[in-house]
């Protein structure tokens, strides 16, 4: 089954047209539901989340006229996870998007005051000037990973290396994060 | 500290690294036009050869060696055996008569590993189902406490995701519904090998392939002879050249590299290599020296004769023997070492091809 180009399925959605939803979904929709999958672990709600992620899609193109429209649409299905995420686990920590977070945490750990909204968005910064610097194939690991939320295993299979030197890669790539974010005066 | 922020800190990263990261997920994958693609030449292959075999060994004749066959030819084309003259790849005489069992295919010393391809029969679509997850392989050389693991064989640059995808993968790239026959890639480390042959006392050792499915007895597909084969090797002196890592402020001397066709080991020293390797280093003071480890494989660029070049990536292991760190990095498709003209990190000419 061939899908639809990016441009066109933007056009139908310029239409107004619902079958744009439906291309969206063809062509994306398994990425979306596994983004949001990876953080929450519950297909009901990936499953909800990704009608939501349409609806979002829906609602902002037009005026929005995205391009890559993948990154849009998961970016989309990320938020609204992590959203639904915060909710259902005010007081428990259980899930793989934990761990993420608990890898990132001892990465960027409390010298970084991230208070605010606009300190975060230098921390965005600097993270997007490191993984300029990475090899593709370690940039490929860091998004797989802190970004869409694949587990070791996952990654493991999809890059043919064994979870083990999966999980150094990582590590190393963090401490070249740390060192990054020292060396631009992020750290203390 | 704030995980939420942090959460969207990395959220917000630039769109193209999302999209650069971007993998159609297995329900995607089966659709994807790019994989109908990458099918065809294959199935247009495995045709044409079906015709030739059909019209000059018969049809009764034809199920068995095309499958040998054919994968010997798919694995010569995706390691790129020819085309780099990867002269240490070995390739066997295949029966032309239906078997159960175990078919020796080829073998590649890649410096560190034997890579050893094996087609295993029967095995049922039912059996593989517990692919990956349930259902183990691995080999064993009989008579000693040696062995190695095994897996099916997939295409060098095939990028699977998830247990769906891995499987998927396994029923259309290393099995044959028709002959129920699985194509596996053992992995035997060499040094093992050269014990097993020591404490034997023969050219070759019997290699037994077997399957696990979860706690069950395993199952053996039988066994045959298996002699080591020679390895490819390149070594290049850098006469202690020395790289300065101006950020860091720090030094590395890059002694030299020894490279085959799959794989390549970068000999580096510095102040402290040898504390630095051992379990009770203190990363905060290694960790400069780990990143110029990585700046030396995953930086430098072997240039060739084509004008192509190529990185070794990242190591994924580094001892340190012999005076230096060992930093082992390792690939999927052959290169050929003998076309190296220059060998470069950054401005720094570590070697080059002399007249």
């Amino acid at each position: 089954m061939t899908h639809l180009e990016d441009s066109k399925i933007i056009s139908l959605f310029y239409e107004r047209s619902e079958q744009a939803i439906v291309e969206l979904n063809q062509k994306y929709g398994a990425a979306v539901k596994r983004t949001a999958a990876n953080i929450l672990k519950n297909r009901l709600d990936a499953e909800e989340c990704a009608n939501d992620t349409y609806l979002g899609v829906w609602n902002t193109i037009p005026p929005q006229n995205p391009n890559p429209l993948v990154s849009y649409v998961c970016k989309i299905a990320r938020n609204i996870a992590i959203n639904r995420y915060h909710a259902n686990h005010a007081e428990k920590r259980n899930s793989n998007y934990d761990l993420v977070l608990d890898e990132l945490e001892e990465c960027i750990p409390s010298g970084f005051d991230l208070e605010s909204e606009l300190e975060a968005k230098e921390l965005t910064e600097a993270i997007n000037r490191f993984l300029a610097t990475l090899e593709k194939e370690d940039r490929f690991l860091f998004v797989r990973r802190y970004w869409y939320a694949d587990s070791v295993s996952d990654l493991s299979a999809m890059t043919g290396s064994s979870a083990n030197r999966v999980s150094v890669r990582l590590f190393r790539l963090r401490e070249k994060l740390r060192n990054t974010l020292k060396k631009e005066g992020l750290l203390v | 500290m704030n995980r939420e922020l942090i959460s969207k800190a990395v959220g917000n990263i630039d769109d193209r690294f999302i999209a650069e990261a971007y993998r159609p997920v297995p329900e995607d994958a089966s659709r994807s036009p790019e994989r109908i693609v990458q099918m065809k030449p294959k199935r247009l292959f495995t045709l044409a050869l079906a015709a030739a075999v059909i019209l000059s060994l018969g049809i009764a004749a034809y199920a068995v060696w095309s499958i040998h066959t054919a994968r010997q030819q798919e694995l010569r084309s995706d390691l790129k055996i020819d085309e780099n003259n990867a002269e240490s790849y070995v390739e066997y005489q295949v029966p032309d008569t239906a078997s159960e069992g175990v078919v020796l295919l080829s073998a590649v010393n890649d410096g560190e590993e034997e890579r050893i391809y094996v087609n295993v029969s029967p095995v049922s679509e039912e059996e593989l189902a517990g692919f990956p997850g349930l259902l183990h392989f691995f080999c064993t050389i009989d008579g000693t406490e040696y062995g190695g693991f095994a897996a099916p064989a997939l295409p060098a640059d095939l990028s699977l995701a998830g247990e769906v995808g891995i499987h998927t993968a396994v029923l259309e790239y290393a099995y044959d519904r028709d002959s129920s026959t699985l194509t596996l890639q053992c992995y035997l480390m060499t040094d093992m090998l050269e014990k097993a042959v020591e404490e034997l006392g023969t050219e070759s050792v019997p290699l037994s392939i077997f399957v696990a499915k979860g706690e069950e007895e395993p199952r053996c597909f039988g066994t045959i002879p298996f002699s080591p084969t020679e390895k490819q090797l390149r070594s290049f002196d850098f006469n202690h050249a020395r790289y300065v890592d101006p950020e860091l402020g720090k030094e590395i001397e890059i002694l030299g590299l020894e490279l085959t066709p799959f794989t390549a080991v970068w000999k580096v020293t510095y102040p402290e290599a040898a504390v630095f390797h051992t379990p009770e280093a203190d990363w905060d003071a290694y960790r400069d020296y780990a990143f110029l480890e990585d700046e030396v494989c995953v930086q430098s660029q072997i240039l060739f004769s084509n004008g192509t070049s190529f990185s070794t990536g990242g190591a994924l292991t580094c001892p340190y023997e012999d005076g230096a760190v060992h930093l082992h990095c390792g690939w999927g498709s052959a290169i050929n070492i003998d076309e190296v003209q220059q060998i470069v990190l950054g401005d720094l000419v570590l070697w080059e091809k002399t007249e």
